[in-house]
């Protein structure tokens, strides 16, 4: 079997290197050198406006104080049931200061349980240009940003990158890919158009995407 | 048995008369123009975005060995497993082992063209699993037992009406709360509640990629539902199906590939989903897969490589942007193709992947407008292609002998102008004999394709030139 394999391999490999033999054709054009995408002149009006667009609620806090009142009103707007944590300190220390009487699973338990309501994470990076945020697997887990019908992040402006390119330069500049199995970048809440090209919010992924993000966090 | 040629030509006429499905696409494709408008405005400079996606692919694929080893080397040292498919049935039979080993019960799938290519989702069924398909579109064709209709918006033929239908029929339970109702969001939260199951008890999550990016070794996969993030979270093995043309040399090429698509695509600045995935789930992790397994699949690219002239056709980052372009694809929809990959793409890489003879016929299925090459993202010389296609296919002798004469008979005609005045002379004489005859439309009408279905016009006594020498003296 092992030894069908690696041959199948070879001969895949052998066939690209003799195909490539005779080289194609290569398009110059006159264009590529000034700036493709519009660029942006502050990156956090540009932030707001893009999660007005892509439905992101974006709740916009001096500190840490702001962000833990910040989402203590939006847990008060959540279904009732359990929410999910990620074990994080700046997240403890904001939810130590919490009341609620909800049930409270943070990620050192293990993943999100099926029936969470809302997931709190922090993120690896935020995006302005597209209004995303982006996160990582070693430290929000796979499952906490989909699971949950609304996900809470909550990040500071130091984490806020003008585009797309600053961001993943920024995950090159970190090794992310190699200290994570997965990274995720997400724009707005889960939808779809598939039928008659409607748009439908909360397809199988949150309704709700919702970003706290604070001018300093402790 | 008829041809694969005869049940397009029977499919087109039935589809393109099909009044309400086209005017489902048509809605469809007019939103989607509506969209990509708004889409491109992100862009300073659109051309110049597309040809850095040309560029991009085009280093890739000239040099994809080197690429695709780098991806192997990297998803390997994340303890990922690689595996070579030279064919289809060498990808089915990889998984479907690997489900029979593993006790996989339940698979949820995500949307994926190249699964569709292999033929993945009935072979795995033979062996008793049940597969979920759980893309929306994607889930409502799986549920009418057809293939996608487009490659991006899998049921764009349908309207709510079509959808509330077959839910009533084939979700009872799911649909019981607004049993009546054809509202999308409603339909939407149907499918959410009955996939939302198989997500938290499958035990392998099947997905295509977008892009393989070498130097981060990982897969990248785009959707808007996030049904790839649940289907690659929760399931204890994750397996992705990947052609080997997806590679692409660096992470930071998607700072243009990701816009680019999502625009290409759906119209969107960005796709809501945005995912790369290297590995299994790490130490330290709380949760992901325990195996992750890249199947990487040749199928007969290696042979569209080796055709230099086409290499670009594997430059595809299936957008689907030509299917909405081209006044072919709008008048006779996706099913007519009969193939994997319809539209403009589908008729240049069909001949190769499912040999020349057989589907030369979507050659034809062109006016030639151009208008697919025009919006292609990342620059496939589309309808060039099909000329191309068309010329490879007389070369190889795939024509028949009738026509080859009645083209060396035409070339003999066009060399001469004596001839050229003859030939029109006696057409437009046996032409006015023919209809004054009554025998417009009829078998022996050689303008009867035409005429089948619109009136001749009146047949002019004088030729061209004639008039030209009588008026052009003024």
């Amino acid at each position: 079997m092992e030894r069908a394999e690696a041959l199948g391999r070879e001969r895949v490999l052998a066939r690209i290197r003799s195909a490539l033999k005779a080289p194609a054709p290569h398009h110059q054009c006159a264009s590529p050198s000034g700036p493709v995408f519009v660029p942006l002149a502050n990156a956090v009006e540009r932030f707001q406006r893009e999660c007005a667009a892509n439905s992101t609620e974006l709740i916009l806090v001096p500190d840490t104080r702001g962000a833990a009142d910040a989402l203590g009103m939006v847990l008060a707007s959540v279904t009732p049931g359990e929410i999910y944590l990620q074990d994080a300190p700046p997240l403890r220390r904001m939810l130590g200061g919490l009341k609620t009487d909800r049930a409270v699973r943070w990620s050192n338990d293990g993943p999100p349980s099926e029936s969470s309501q809302a997931a709190i994470t922090a993120v690896e990076c935020l995006v302005a240009a597209t209004g995303s945020i982006f996160i990582a697997s070693s430290a929000a887990g796979r499952g906490a940003s989909v699971v949950a019908p609304v996900h809470i992040v909550v990040a500071s402006e130091a984490q806020l990158e003008p585009d797309l390119a600053a961001a993943l330069r920024r995950v090159k500049d970190r090794e992310l890919t190699t200290h994570n199995s997965a990274l995720f970048l997400i724009t707005g809440s889960s939808r779809t158009a598939d039928i008659e090209k409607i748009l439908v919010l909360g397809a199988h992924g949150p309704r709700r995407v919702v970003v706290i993000l604070a001018r300093n966090l402790d | 048995m008829t041809t694969a040629a005869q049940e397009f030509l029977r499919a087109a006429a039935h589809e393109s008369t099909d009044l309400t499905r086209r005017k489902a696409i048509r809605h469809a494709i007019d939103q989607y123009d509506a969209a990509v408008q708004r889409g491109r405005k992100q862009f300073v400079d659109y051309e110049a975005a597309r040809q850095k996606c040309y560029e991009i692919k085009w280093e890739a694929l000239n040099h994809l060995d080197k690429y695709l080893l780098e991806f192997e080397e990297k998803v390997k040292a994340r303890g990922g497993q690689v595996f070579w498919a030279e064919t289809a049935e060498d990808a089915r039979r990889y998984i479907a082992d690997l489900a029979m080993r593993r006790g996989v019960r339940t698979v949820v799938k995500s949307k994926s063209m190249v699964t569709e290519e292999i033929h993945l989702t009935p072979a795995l069924e033979k062996l008793g699993l049940r597969v979920f398909e759980t893309d929306l579109g994607e889930f409502i064709v799986q549920l009418r037992n057809e293939p996608p209709f487009h490659i991006v918006t899998p049921a764009m033929h349908l309207t709510r009406g079509d959808i509330a239908k077959l839910f009533r029929e084939k979700l009872p339970n799911a649909m019981s709360s607004g049993a009546s109702s054809e509202d999308p969001p409603e339909l939407v939260a149907v499918a959410r509640r009955a996939l939302r199951r198989a997500f938290f008890s499958a035990e392998m999550g099947i997905t295509g990629a977008n892009f393989l990016v070498a130097d981060a070794g990982m897969i990248a996969i785009t959707t808007n539902e996030g049904n790839d993030r649940l289907g690659t979270a929760l399931p204890r093995l994750h397996v992705a199906v990947v052609g080997i043309e997806k590679v692409i040399p660096r992470l930071e090429d998607l700072a243009i590939l990701w816009p680019v698509l999502a625009t290409a695509g759906t119209g969107q600045t960005i796709t809501c989903y945005d995912s790369l995935i290297g590995g299994p789930r790490r130490d330290g992790e709380v949760d992901g897969p325990e195996e992750f397994h890249v199947v990487l699949l040749d199928n007969g690219r290696t042979d569209l490589l080796a055709d230099a002239e086409q290499r670009d056709v594997l430059h595809c980052i299936r957008c689907g942007s030509c299917l909405n372009a081209c006044p072919v694809f709008r008048a006779v929809g996706g099913h007519t193709y009969g193939t994997t990959y319809s539209g403009p793409i589908g008729s240049v890489l069909t001949p190769h992947l499912r040999g020349l003879n057989e589907f030369q016929h979507l050659s034809y299925a062109s006016s030639l407008c151009g208008a697919c090459t025009s919006v292609c993202p990342v620059k496939i010389d589309l309808h060039h292609h099909l000329l191309h296609n068309r010329r490879n296919a007389v070369r190889e002798g795939d024509r028949p002998w009738h026509e080859r004469a009645a083209f060396k008979l035409w070339r003999w005609t066009m060399n001469s102008a004596g001839r050229f005045a003859l030939a029109g002379a006696a057409g437009r004489a046996a032409l006015r004999g023919l209809y004054r005859l009554g025998l417009e439309a009829t078998a022996v009408d050689p303008l009867r394709p035409w005429t089948k279905y619109r009136t001749a016009p009146p047949i002019p006594r004088k030729s061209f030139r004639a008039m030209w020498r009588e008026n052009g003296t003024r």
